[in-house]
């Protein structure tokens, strides 16, 4: 317990420093799972590297459904698919912890919460059916020709693609 | 760290289990309870047997009465007011139960007055759901009046998103992913079959004969108080099974294939403790569990899928 707090009070005080260090250059993210950097934005690009579920990682910069990023074992391109945009879940947690030894906590949340109204379960418990706005909402409905008019419009095209599948385990 | 858990909540459940082994077996002779837990186990594993057979197909041929029973209950327009086949509910009979919930999420939360957004979502909506299983269904498209981030799916084709959900959106392609994931829900029946099993059980022997099956007992009683079933969770398996059949049906639609993970990203960036997603963050599971589970069926397979559009130009920006 002690030697946690002495941690937590180590890592506050850091936390400056990383800022500062960090300024605003690239994006902060992490990855989803396992995968390989490549040195190319392809799929049959060279390996250049690798990294591991929950690492870090630095957005360099974006190409197509690529990224380019650095990771502890290098850098290289990687599908956006294996990445999170913003920290790790783990250091969300942490700052959290940071933030309230620091009494910084609860700043800026406030802000985001007043003047909600939020759809809480006690609300929609209470709530009665309103024929009207079902009505309303039919009114809307569109046919199919509808649709795809609306589809052409915009140069959509519908394309061939199979459902995608369950993965189970997780390897790939 | 979670290996050192594992073991002891483990062997802790296998204690649990013997202690009501023990407890089951000593009360086994005396108490009746114990055989009408028995029961209610063995209703229950029939009722779910009986949902997934019927699901999985048409095609599977049941016994002959019951499809005519079912035949005779699609005809009558009339009673199909008053009653409801629970065991194989006809798709005229999933409108309404869809309709009765959707009008009481509408209670909660109105729809925003502005014709032209709801035309806009509806048109995009009704693309989408032209890529799913159930084109024929009448889809239908509503941003209700909240600043909550959430989306609602009720059989028969009821889709709703908050305003504040949709405020969060920068284009079609991710409007076309949300609307994907809550179309898969109804394609898929997944909050129907919720409410087959649990209204099966309730009628207890549903199973035994179709004519049990037809409850006269009113849908409002099905789904309980308000719109509180929009708030009630489902399987997890459920919801990732969504985000795969949105992401896809997003993706034959001919939109970008990552909107629906562009806003995942973005739910999960969004303060836990924030009151506009604790509902979202109840009911779901977290957006990083489900862009991880997405990432993995995904793999290579958008490689080649390089055309798909984002439209952001068209996107209809909220008043």
């Amino acid at each position: 317990m002690k030697h946690y707090l002495k941690q937590v009070l180590i890592a506050g005080s850091l936390i400056p420093i990383l800022y500062v260090g960090m300024s605003s250059a690239a994006e902060k993210a992490s990855a989803l799972k396992n995968d390989s950097l490549r040195t190319e934005p392809y799929a049959d690009a060279k390996i250049s590297g690798s990294f591991v579920r929950g690492e870090s990682l630095e957005i360099i910069k974006k190409q197509g459904a690529w990224l380019q990023v650095k990771a502890k074992k290098g850098s290289g391109w990687v599908r956006l698919l294996s990445i999170k945009r913003g920290v790790t879940a783990s250091s969300n947690q942490a700052a959290g912890v940071l933030a309230v030894a620091s009494g910084r906590a609860g700043t800026g949340q406030v802000v985001s919460t007043t003047g909600v109204r939020g759809l809480s379960e006690q609300e929609l418990k209470a709530a009665k059916f309103n024929e009207e706005e079902v009505k309303t909402l039919e009114s809307y409905t569109l046919s199919a020709e509808k649709g795809r008019a609306f589809a052409k419009a915009g140069n959509l095209n519908s394309v061939a693609f199979k459902n995608l599948k369950e993965v189970k385990g997780g390897a790939q | 760290m979670s290996a050192n858990q594992t073991s002891p909540s483990k062997s802790s459940t296998q204690q649990f289990r013997l202690i009501s082994i023990v407890v089951a077996g000593m009360l086994g002779f005396t108490s009746s309870q114990s055989v009408a837990f028995d029961f209610k186990g063995a209703l229950k594993d029939a009722v779910e047997k009986e949902i997934s057979q019927q699901s999985e197909g048409s095609t599977a041929p049941t016994n002959a009465v019951s499809t005519t029973e079912s035949a005779k209950s699609n005809n009558s327009t009339a009673s199909s007011e008053a009653t409801f086949n629970w065991k194989n509910p006809s798709t005229a009979e999933e409108i309404t139960l869809g309709r009765e919930i959707a009008g009481n999420l509408l209670g909660a939360a109105p729809l925003v007055k502005d014709a032209a957004l709801q035309k806009y979502v509806n048109s995009v909506g009704r693309w989408v759901a032209s890529q799913s299983e159930r084109p024929e269904l009448p889809w239908r498209f509503g941003v209700i009046e909240s600043e909550d981030l959430n989306a609602f799916a009720a059989p028969g084709g009821y889709i709703m998103l908050t305003k504040g959900l949709y405020r969060k959106l920068q284009n079609e392609a991710q409007l076309a992913g949300v609307l994907g994931h809550e179309i898969a829900h109804v394609v898929k029946k997944h909050q129907l079959k919720v409410l087959q099993k649990q209204q099966l059980l309730n009628i207890g022997a549903g199973l035994l004969s179709d004519k049990y099956a037809k409850d006269n007992a009113i849908i409002s009683k099905a789904i309980g108080s308000g719109a509180e079933i929009s708030a009630r969770s489902l399987d997890k398996s459920a919801e990732y099974e969504a985000d795969r059949l949105g992401l896809s049906y997003a993706t034959r639609a001919g939109y970008e294939p990552y909107g629906l993970t562009d806003v995942l990203q973005t739910l999960g960036q969004s303060n836990t403790s924030d009151a506009s997603v604790a509902l979202l963050f109840k009911t779901h599971p977290h957006p990083d569990e489900r862009l991880s589970a997405l990432s993995e069926s995904v793999g290579g397979q958008l490689d080649k899928m390089t055309n798909g559009k984002t439209l952001e130009k068209r996107f209809y920006l909220l008043k």
